[in-house]
């Protein structure tokens, strides 16, 4: 008897591993890759998610090239619906298969939504839900985040999520975008320390890019100052994340371009690589590129005892030769001292400029409030100085450490 | 009288590290960042200090009756009937624990993990496991203790070292969080986090003599501090008050940031196995603690039936809550008032065989 309620529960233990009677196999879910939301029209979201198809992709259509192809792999669908979850099991009622935001990856807010403020009413639900991970990434959307998605494909290769994953990481590379994660954005719309921000992501129809007309002169530019979806540039791809949105609570009041999404990047720490283009100082018809990367985390230090804050950032960096188009030779110590004197100012410059559109805008996005705190024993006495209030009086110096450790693969000039 | 194998003392330890520490897991370090603010993680030092002297009354108590438990020691200074009831409360105190404990596990596993599968279907394999266990009893359950925890310490581990890519250092200020007076006062108050060390006295004659009883309840409690302690900061370097405050399961929340780049993410999986299994050795002590009494006050010669309808108890009473606010108010009022049953209690015991001269040192 006993031998056989052992072997009868081995039985039904065996059974019990081959998986639930109601288990769902690989192919019975729709992994949604990108969640899109605007203001609806019909209803009050606008819900548009990127998914892929998981058509056979044979060895003879992979040989095949074009963007005919990745439409196929990938689609979208919109609906207006009440709320997030209201539009899911609407969408559930026309696709053939559960969606599942397991994989998300990308969710995309409109400007009109940021700026209305009503973000935080459109985020909860999102941040409650636990299928999405807290890990995907936060964008603002020029334009509508429906239009954004329709032109969102998979320009190399055919997987979407490591396109946008790879693209995501150049942002570490090149310091023109933010990442911010859901949690980082949600954690700002919170916080008593500072203020939320988020990348831009813009549809550029290529309009900028002047394919005949006149040479440009010898004005400078750093190649920073666009915003996204105005860069002079064209090619299948039409997406680029380029700038900072940023906010005040739940309400997006402004923008920062390439150039002053880099400084903002450096007073956070956040900065890690990327190449600068400055006017040669003695010759500032030609340009130099330069190297560059964060030496150490910025020292930060706030006082509060006063009537105002008072704050003092020092921005460490190093730096590498790339290119000196006037052939001076910039390796000797006294040109060398002479540029990186110039680097420290112009690094000096773009940060205090920052600075005064943030107080201009009332947002504390370069993070002092975290350092700020240290001068708070409770709670209480933190949240009585209002920081995020108080950050606009604050007195701020800027100092700049510069040194150009390496000239690249030519010692001289 | 029903009686019990010998347990190590490394086996004690680990036992009594793994009854208290478990609960970090859960929804309680939100529930502390409410009270407390930031300040979480040095308060439970305050909380494992107070214990401590708690465990210290407990230990006076166990070296007045040498070779005695807990419930004899009632019955010998209290006479039968309140003896009787204070082991009653006592085991009652510790259903409610563990009733408590699996209704969390089960609710944060819903909220996570299994949202499809229904409370009965989680509850009852849980319980198949705890009956399991309880049937083998103590020697097994503190074997099968010192087994796991090197893996789940190590799991433990992997989680707080790979979450320090996301430590804020600036989250741990304002230093004092919502006032250095909550700190102590809520320290001391849930004291009750480390009451499972009551434990060692329900056990006692299964243990390797008092000194020892001493070592493991003063190494189990300051193991435990330091685990929750490392949990607490790690939480807090991880979320600022005024998100974690928020979160239902801090730790689950804190494993799923991991992120290493494309070879290195959704780590959580790792985090579950520690949570399940220290889940279980957890709440199985706990529940076969109050078996144990139960048999013990009502002098049961065989614990085989106890084990049976004590886990059906379980498993009904873990189905009775009606929401996950309710079991997060057990929890807050477990806390809030656990000490009385761990600490107090033995402590009127102990006035007692003062006042009565009862015990070795009456006779001495």
């Amino acid at each position: 008897m006993r031998k056989a309620v052992i072997t009868l529960i081995l039985i039904l233990m065996a059974m019990s591993l081959t998986s639930c009677y109601d288990a769902n196999e690989f192919d019975d879910i729709i992994h949604v890759v990108a969640i899109g939301i605007d203001k609806g029209v019909s209803d009050q979201w606008r819900l548009t998610i990127q998914f892929p198809t998981m058509k056979e992709s044979g060895g003879s259509e992979q040989s095949g090239s074009g963007s005919g192809k990745s439409q196929e792999e990938y689609t979208c669908v919109s609906i207006d619906a009440p709320s997030f979850f209201a539009g899911i099991n609407m969408l559930n009622t026309s696709l053939p298969r559960k969606l599942n935001f397991m994989h998300a990856q990308i969710i995309l807010f409109s400007e009109e939504l940021a700026e209305s403020g009503l973000i935080n009413e459109y985020i909860a639900p999102i941040n409650r839900f636990r299928e999405i991970r807290k890990t995907s990434h936060v964008f603002v959307v020029k334009g509508k985040a429906y239009d954004l998605m329709k032109e969102n494909k998979p320009f190399i290769g055919n997987l979407l999520f490591k396109s946008f994953q790879l693209l995501i990481k150049e942002g570490a590379m090149t310091g023109y975008f933010p990442h911010v994660t859901l949690e980082n954005f949600s954690e700002g719309l919170k916080s008593t320390y500072h203020q939320p921000i988020a990348a831009i992501a813009a549809v550029n129809n290529g309009k900028s890019f002047i394919e005949n007309g006149e040479p440009s002169g010898t004005e400078f530019k750093t190649g920073g100052e666009y915003s996204a979806g105005r860069i002079p540039r064209t090619g299948d791809n039409k997406i680029e994340i380029w700038g900072t949105a940023l906010f005040v609570r739940d309400t997006m009041v402004g923008e920062l371009d390439g150039d002053e999404t880099r400084y903002l990047l450096l007073a956070r720490g956040e900065f890690e690589r990327g190449f600068f283009t400055i006017q040669d100082p003695q010759k500032p018809e030609l340009v130099i590129s330069l190297d560059i990367r964060s030496s150490r985390e910025p020292e930060i230090k706030v006082t509060c005892d006063g009537s105002k804050p008072i704050i003092r950032l020092n921005v460490l960096l190093d730096g590498d030769l790339l290119a000196v188009q006037s052939g001076i030779d910039y390796e000797k110590p006294e040109h060398k001292e002479l540029l990186e004197q110039a680097f420290r100012q112009i690094v000096k410059d773009g940060i205090e400029k920052l600075i005064n559109k943030c107080k201009d805008l009332n947002t504390d996005a370069l993070l002092f409030g975290d350092y700020a705190v240290k001068n708070f024993l409770t709670i209480n006495d933190w949240e009585s100085y209002d920081w995020n209030n108080r950050f606009k009086e604050a007195d701020i110096t800027v100092n700049v450490e510069f040194a150009i450790r390496r000239t690249g693969t030519q010692a001289k000039n | 009288m029903i009686t019990e194998g010998k347990i190590g003392v490394r086996e004690a330890i680990w036992l009594v590290t793994l009854a208290i520490s478990a609960k970090m897991f859960f929804a309680s370090p939100s529930m502390l960042v409410g009270l407390v603010g930031n300040t979480g993680w040095y308060m439970t030092l305050i909380s494992a200090v107070t214990a401590l002297a708690g465990f210290m009354f407990i230990y006076l108590l166990l070296k007045r009756f040498p070779g005695r438990d807990i419930m004899e020691i009632f019955d010998i200074t209290l006479g039968r009937v309140l003896g009787f009831a204070f082991s009653g409360i006592l085991a009652i105190y510790l259903l409610f624990k563990a009733v408590t404990r699996i209704a969390e596990f089960n609710e944060v596993i819903k909220v996570y993990v299994f949202p499809l599968s229904p409370n009965w279907l989680i509850t009852g394999i849980y319980v198949i496991c705890v009956f399991t266990l309880c049937i083998l009893g103590l020697e097994s359950i503190a074997r099968f203790a010192k087994l796991l925890i090197y893996f789940m310490l190590a799991g433990f581990l992997v989680v707080l070292i790979l979450s320090s890519q996301n430590y804020n250092p600036n989250y741990l200020y304002p230093i004092l969080g919502y006032g250095l007076d909550k700190t102590l006062l809520h320290g001391v108050v849930r004291s009750s986090v480390y009451g499972e060390v009551i434990l060692l006295a329900v056990f006692a004659q299964s243990l390797q003599g008092l000194k020892h009883i001493k070592k493991e309840g003063v190494i189990g409690i300051l193991l435990s501090a330091v685990l929750i302690s490392l949990s607490l900061l790690s939480y807090i370097l991880t979320f600022p008050y005024y998100t974690e405050r928020d979160i239902t399961a801090p730790m689950y929340e804190m494993a799923t940031f991991i992120d290493y780049g494309r070879f290195l993410q959704r780590v959580e999986p790792i985090f579950l196995f520690v949570w399940i299994t220290s889940t279980l050795i957890s709440s199985t002590i706990v529940t076969y603690s109050f078996i144990w009494i139960y048999c013990r006050i009502f002098r049961m010669q065989d614990k085989k039936p106890i084990c049976i309808a004590g886990c059906i108890l379980l498993y009904a009473a873990v189905l009775m809550h009606k929401d996950i606010e309710t079991v997060l108010d057990y929890v807050q009022w477990l806390r809030n008032y656990g000490a009385i049953f761990v600490f107090i209690l033995p402590l009127v015991s102990l006035a007692t065989a003062f006042i009565r001269k009862k015990g070795a040192k009456a006779h001495a």
